[in-house]
Order: C-alpha cells, then structure tokens, then sequence
C-alpha cells in the first residue's frame, strides 16, 4: 500500500477523483512499466537508492508525471522486493568497533599540527589494516544498514507490465480512501462476501434494503457517530481488494479534502479496476473452508449448501456461513465465529435472537467465551476446529423439534 | 420480576474508543453530564460516545441508577511500587506537582527544557499508583522514559511503537502509536502523561486523548503554542494550565548560562558553481512564466511540475540548492576547527539531513544517533558519549526535542530548517547543568544563502539573547 505522501487525487467539482492510468491517455506507460521492471530484475545487487534514482531518470522527459506518481512506483516495486537487510546488527557492530577505537584519537584532523597530530587519512589506513582490509571496505560497510543504502536481494516482481499499472492505480484509489469518512456501497450480488470482508477489516455497518435483491449498506466505525473522522480510512482502503473482486456493486465514499471541505469518490465494479485478491467464488475463511471440506457434500441425509440465503430483519442482517438441507425439507443456519471479542459474541447473540424463528447454530471457539459462561442451546463450542459429532447431534435436535411441533 | 429486573439493567461498555450505553430511555439521558456528548447508534442499538467523558458519565449513572447500573468498562489496574529511587524535588517541581493534584490530577504543567519535567512526572506516577500510559513525540524519547522508568521503579515497561506492541500496566509510547492504538488499550490506563504535549492537539493525534477513558492527565511541555492556535484545546483533551515557569525564570538558576556564537562559511568554488547554476535555472523558469503570468508563484510552480518537466527542473534544482547548503564542504572544516577548540570537550552535532550526518561521522569516525538507529545501539552510543568515551555525537533532528543528552556543553547546529520552537529546545540540549561550566552554541550557516536568513529567524526566539560572531 501507498502512504497518504504518495497520494495524487484531484479534487473538481465536489468530485474526488485519484490518479489513474487509463489506455487512451498513458498508453506509453506500458513502456515505462516494463522499463521499471527491467531496472528492478536488473538491479540485483544494488542500492535501494540508486534503483530510485534510475526510476526518476526514466521520466526526467515525461511531461505527464508528477513526482508523487514517480515515489509511488518506487513504493510499489519496493513492496514487491526483498533487501538486505542487518537483522542481526553487523553494521552497528562494526560502527561501535570503529568508532570505540578511534575515540583516544579525536579528533581527526586533515591537517596534523603539534597540538593535534591524529591524522584522519593515516589513522584510517592503519584501522583498515588492523581489520585485514583496506578503508573502502569499511567506509562501505559502515553504514549498509541505513536503508537507503540497503541492497537489493530479490525482485519477485508483477506478472507483467499492466499488473504494475493496475496495482498503482488500486492504490491510488486505496491512497484517496485515507481521506475517507464514511462509505457507502449499493450491492446487487456477493453481499455475503462484502460483509464478511467489511467485518475482516473491523468495519461496523447500516443496511437497507432497497428492493429484493438490492442493499445499500453504509460502512464506518464505531467514532463516527460522534464526529467525522478519518480514523477509519485505513480500513476502507484495507477492504477496497475485496470489494473490487465482487460483483454487482457500486462505491460512493465522502473524503476529506485538504481545505477542509467534503468531496465525494465514485467508483463501481464497471470501472475496471483490477483486484489483487481472487474473486469471491474463490476465497473464504481457513475454519470454513476445513469445515466443508470433512463434511463433504452430503451426510446423514443433511445436504450443505454454501452460499445461503441473506437474512434480513430492521436494520439487521444475517448471512449464515453455510446452510444445511434435510432430505424432509427443515433447514438450519450455521454461523461459525473465529476470533471476536467478548462484545462481539454478545452482539452476535443479539442478532441470533432476532432471527430466532429460523433454525439457527452458532460455532464459538472456547477461548472466547468467559471462564463459566453458560453456553446456550442453539451455541456450539469448539477448541481449534468445528466437529462434525456434536454438530450432527445438533442439528438432528432442531430437526426432531421441528417435526414434532408440526 | 425478576425478568423486568433484568430488562431495566444499564449497562456501559468500553467499544473501541468510545462508550456504549444500554438500556437507558431517552428521557432519563439528561441526567447524564455532556448530554450532547451522546449520540444513539443505530447500528448497535445503543447510545454512543467518546471515552474521554467516562469518568463524569460513571460517576452520574452510579449516583442516579445506583442499583440497576452495571459498569463493564475493564478498570486500570492499581500499581504497587516496592521500590523508589527519585531524587528530592526542587521546590518549583513541589509546587507545579501540588497544582496538579489541586486540579484533581487533571492539567498541564510548563517548564522549560532541562528544569526536571520528568521527575514531575515520575513523582505523579509513584503517587498515583495506577496503570499508566506515557505518549512521547519520537522513538527516542519513548526509549528514554522507558530507561527513567526503569532507574526509578525497577520496572521493565511496556513498549507500543518501533514495531512492538507490548501492553503492561506501565506503558510507554509515541503519539503516532497512540492515535493508531488508543481503541484497544483506551480503558486500561488510569493515567494518561503526554510528554511534549504541543504535539497532541492535530487533528489526528487529538484521538488519543479522545478516545481514552483515563481519568487523570498530564500534560507535560516547555513550548505550549503553536501557530495553528490549537493549543487551547489541550485545556479540555488533558485539563487546564495548571503551572507555569517562566523561560527567563530557568535562565541563569537551574540552566547554565550559554553564548550563540554564528560562524558563516563560504561555498567552495565548484559548489557554488553548481548553486549558481540551479539558482538560474530557477529563475529563468519564473520569469519566463511570470510573462504570461505575472502573479506566478512558487505553489504554482510546484503544481504544474506533473505536467511540464522544465517546472520539475526547476523544483529538483530548488532541493538541490537545499542540499548543497546542507552539504557544503567547508562545514566540515569548520567542525575540524570546533573539535580542535573544545578537545575533551562533549560535543553534539546536529546535521540537516541523514546523509549529512553519515558523512561527518565518516570523515571523523564519530558515532551517530539516526531515526533508525535500533534501540541496542542507541544506549550504547548515549551511554558512552555520557560517560565521556565518546566525546561527539551526530544527530540528525531526532535528538530535537526532549532526549536528554548528559554534560553537553558545546552543540553545533550545521544544517536543518529551524523554527523558534526547535531552537528552544536544541538549545536546552547544550543547557543542561553541570557545574559553573558556560554552554556554547555554534551556528555553522553558508553565507549568502538562504540558511542566513533563517539562522536570523532562529535568532528571534527570546532564548537567544546575545549572539557573537565569529570567524573562525
């Protein structure tokens, strides 16, 4: 991700609009993508500072390049390589070594007199020697830790010159939702996917629904209510990846600009952007992902359907993780938590009250409970990952209740 | 009944920063203080607001609905310190102490740099006797209250920042850290001491305060302005003045006296060759835009340097007028003279830049304290340099504010922009007292430049009385 230093957005018109590569106007981007790639695949071996300086040089005669644009290249191919690094404080040593054993002679003068006769050129040389090597060496080692000056070990790079493109513009979009207040998302498909990202990213949400299939759904933090605050920007511009991975959505976020007034930033899955994360089909939590998989398909006659139905009730929504098919028609919710606070559990547990007249199973690690808790029916507590024994037997009560009450 | 019991129960929780009540009607909110502090969330069905208002909140709800009111804001937990080791207080570290305590441990205490802030503090801390939380601006300094806590408590604090997130009763932090992480730890701390608290009030860093439930504050700094005037806020995120000692009042009594000596350089023959070169590069892009435009300014300049390579031209050629100032050849020479006038001597250097400071201590093998420098290092380098093994030490502007550098009687500032606030409190770096000995502060400027102009401006700061030139 870029910092709030390599933000580019140009505020019109109440619109907030961030820097963006498009084919019609930067079509000779393509050529510097690759130019800056080849620097960093070529570049083994040398200095974070001069791969910088070798990128600046690419655009000294790009009339359209701002130099924020410049360091947020630098930023991105950074991220994406692994420098020398000191772990284990060699250059520090070597600095305490050195400076220890000339600190008799200081001061070192360029000119030696009677008074002061510690001659910086011959003194060095006769450290150097004493060290087994010659002044260079160690004028060069000295500071290799300072990271400009750190090394490069590895570029594992982008898969090619329009992924680099495409990440810069994503952050450039991430970078502008730094500004951002609150966000507000118009959803049509994956709802289930953006909640769950949104909640990943410790978002809190408002949810309307604005026909049968249609939410909107206003993204913020728990301060905002009390005053508009940037604070949470950073985690609407954590969640953006996965958003932009979804269908069927449409983005208005309110920023803040740089005079204190309020500009708007639109985006919508027709936009183009490309996400880094795969899309939602593809990706869910580890604990889930385990869980069907020793399920299986089909079990004792209860088939699991992934995907389930959207809940929805007032301003309360409910997206069970998996949903549970009888051969004789009963359905059963379950929701499996990971790893949430003792508040969460209780708002969790709100929210199962409100939808109480479905059949509904919540899967609670044990660590999150408190020493005591009284665990309730419908709750089912596991150490490190569900069990399908207790499970079974679960949801064979809320089965037998079901067709005796009938 | 028991049922209707239950349902009337009100509950306060701490939520990530902010305070969430539940199960209180509308209409019996107003008994409440800061009513307009309180905000209903629809979300979680709940009225909201900032932590900052728990102590008054708690006090009220357990006044008016002190049967059915339950208080699930985790507490901070009481300290016990077996183990003392503070040194006297002077009286007026006495006075600015019992001010605080009058106030209800609630206020800001301004003292000047190097007239004991910390000891105030330490001695807050040692009577308060509560989980405690220390903001400091920079790593540095967060180190440095790590090191005081520990000589004067025995104990190993926690550290959030430098990449650590180590959470103890007694934690110490940087502003940065604390606005990043307050929502986590904003209840478990009782008392809340922000060092260099002019760094508090912005627009972010404010969150800290805000979003902590601690009930008692200090507020600790030597300048209180800032030039945004959002200083006055500090009366409400921390509590009111509540001591003040005058600048001059420290001068001459528990600083030493000091002398500002200027020495002007001269750029050699090929860097002002270069600087003339930029200067005129610079100058001919304005006048040529200044055709067409003649109100074009310097923020226009930068603007339009996304567009026109000849402006960014212009702009690199302005940073690198910038850095051969800083870097300017015949500094290093003056340095030679400055070690050779005050041999055995403690010396600090401030450099304008990383790759001024790196350069000096290349040349005379001297050890640096950088923004990266790791903790390891750091003391062993400030340990050394206090136990006079080291007789310089380079800094870059880390060393700006607070850091206390032991016996330094000699700073020389060769490079970095300073504002009147910076020159405070490099200058109580050299101000530290020790002895009759007087501090000497040397002002290395290029001549002709830019740099000139702003060792003028450092000048107009009342800390600086007298200022000798000199040519060395």
């Amino acid at each position: 991700m870029l910092t709030s230093e390599h933000s580019i957005v140009e505020f019109k018109a109440g619109q907030a609009i961030s820097d963006r590569l498009t084919q019609s106007k930067h079509r000779h981007y393509m050529d510097y993508a690759e130019e800056m790639l080849s620097v960093y695949r070529s570049g083994i071996g040398q200095q974070r500072r001069s791969l910088h300086r070798q990128i600046e040089t690419l655009f000294a005669d790009e009339p359209d390049c701002p130099v924020r644009r410049i360091q947020a290249f630098c930023k991105l191919l950074d991220d994406v390589s692994i420098f020398q690094t000191d772990p284990s404080g060699k250059a520090a040593r070597l600095r305490l070594q050195v400076f220890s054993k000339v600190a008799p002679l200081h001061p070192l003068v360029q000119q030696p007199d009677r008074l002061f006769e510690h001659d910086e050129k011959r003194i060095k040389a006769h450290l150097a020697e004493e060290l087994g090597t010659v002044w260079e060496q160690i004028e060069q080692a000295l500071y290799a830790d300072v990271i400009a000056f750190q090394q490069l070990k590895k570029f594992e790079g982008y898969s090619g010159p329009s992924a680099l493109l495409s990440r810069y513009n994503v952050a450039q979009l991430q970078a502008c939702l730094y500004r951002a207040e609150s966000m507000t998302v118009v959803v049509t498909d994956d709802l289930k996917t953006i909640l769950r990202y949104a909640k990943l990213a410790r978002l809190l949400h408002e949810i309307e629904r604005l026909s049968s299939s249609k939410y909107r759904i206003v993204f913020s933090g728990p301060a905002s209510v009390l005053r508009k605050t940037r604070r949470y920007g950073v985690n609407f511009a954590k969640f953006l990846p996965a958003l932009l991975a979804c269908r069927g959505w449409k983005m208005t976020a309110i920023v803040q600009t740089p005079w204190n007034t309020r500009a708007k930033l639109a985006v919508s899955d027709n936009d183009g952007f490309t996400s880094h994360l795969p899309s939602p089909q593809e990706f869910d939590s580890r604990l889930e992902e385990n869980f069907a998989c020793k399920f299986g398909q089909e079990r004792d006659g209860w088939l699991l359907i992934r995907e389930g139905d959207i809940l929805y009730d007032h301003q309360r929504t409910f997206v069970p993780d998996f949903t549970f098919r009888h051969h004789d028609g009963t359905e059963v919710f379950l929701e499996i938590v990971g790893f949430w606070t003792s508040e969460y559990l209780a708002h969790r547990r709100e929210v199962l009250r409100q939808f109480r007249q479905h059949r509904m199973l919540i899967a609670v690690p044990e660590k999150s409970l408190r020493e005591g808790a009284s665990i309730p029916e419908r709750m089912l507590v596991y150490k490190t990952a569900l069990k399908i024994g207790p499970l079974m037997k679960a949801l064979e009560t809320l089965r037998t209740r079901h067709t005796t009450s009938m | 009944m028991a049922d209707t019991e239950s349902l009337k129960r009100i509950s306060l929780s701490f939520d990530r920063g902010t305070l969430l009540l539940k199960g209180l009607e509308h209409k019996d909110l107003p008994s409440i203080p800061g009513l307009s502090a309180w905000k209903w969330d629809v979300r979680v069905g709940a009225w909201r607001c900032d932590a900052i208002h728990y102590p008054p909140v708690r006090a009220a709800l357990n006044n008016e609905f002190i049967s059915s009111f339950l208080d699930d804001v985790p507490q901070p937990v009481p300290v016990y310190w077996p183990k003392v080791e503070l040194p006297e207080l002077r009286p007026e570290q006495t006075y600015a102490l019992a001010a605080w305590r009058e106030a209800g441990c609630r206020g800001q205490i301004i003292m000047p740099t190097g007239t004991g802030k910390t000891e105030v503090a330490l001695a807050a801390m040692s009577e308060a006797r509560i989980a405690t939380l220390v903001v400091a601006p920079v790593r540095d300094l967060m180190y440095q209250w790590h090191r005081r806590i520990l000589a004067a408590f025995d104990y190993d604090a926690g550290i959030v920042g430098d990449n650590l997130y180590n959470i103890k009763p007694i934690t110490v932090t940087t502003y940065d850290s604390a606005y990043i992480h307050m929502d986590k730890m904003g209840a478990g701390f009782g008392l809340l001491i922000f060092d260099e608290e002019h760094h508090l009030p912005g627009k972010c860093r404010r969150e800290a305060a805000i979003l902590s439930a601690a009930g008692m504050r200090l507020g600790l700094t030597a300048t209180l302005e800032r030039s945004d005037g959002l200083h006055i806020d500090l009366d409400w995120l921390i509590g009111p003045v509540v001591y003040r000692m005058p600048f001059e009042k420290a001068k001459g009594s528990t600083l030493a006296d000091f002398d500002v000596v200027r020495i002007p350089v001269a750029l050699n023959v090929s860097e002002q060759a270069a600087y003339d070169q930029c200067s005129r590069v610079i100058r001919q892009f304005i006048t040529s835009r200044r055709k067409d435009l003649p109100n074009y300014t310097w923020q226009d300049l930068c603007k339009e340097s996304g567009e026109d390579p000849q402006a960014r031209h212009a702009q690199k050629a302005y940073y690198f007028k910038q850095s051969i100032e800083n870097r300017a050849a015949e500094k290093l020479r003056v340095l030679d003279d400055i070690f050779r006038l005050h041999n055995g001597q403690q010396i600090l250097v401030f450099a304008g830049s990383n790759a001024m400071a790196i350069e000096v201590s290349k040349q005379f093998l001297v050890p640096t304290i950088l923004s990266h420098t790791r903790k390891r290092e750091r003391l062993a380098v400030l340990e050394d340099f206090a136990e006079g093994l080291f007789t310089v030490l380079v800094a870059n502007r880390v060393l700006d504010e607070g850091v206390d550098v032991p016996e330094a009687k000699v700073a020389v500032v060769i490079g970095g922009q300073a504002s009147t606030r910076q020159a405070k409190q490099r200058l109580g770096r050299v101000l530290r007292r020790s002895g009759n000995a007087r501090a000497t502060l040397y002002e290395v400027v290029c001549e002709n430049t830019k740099e000139v102009e702003r060792s003028r401006k450092r000048r107009r700061s009342d800390a600086y009385e007298r200022t000798l030139h000199r040519r060395v």
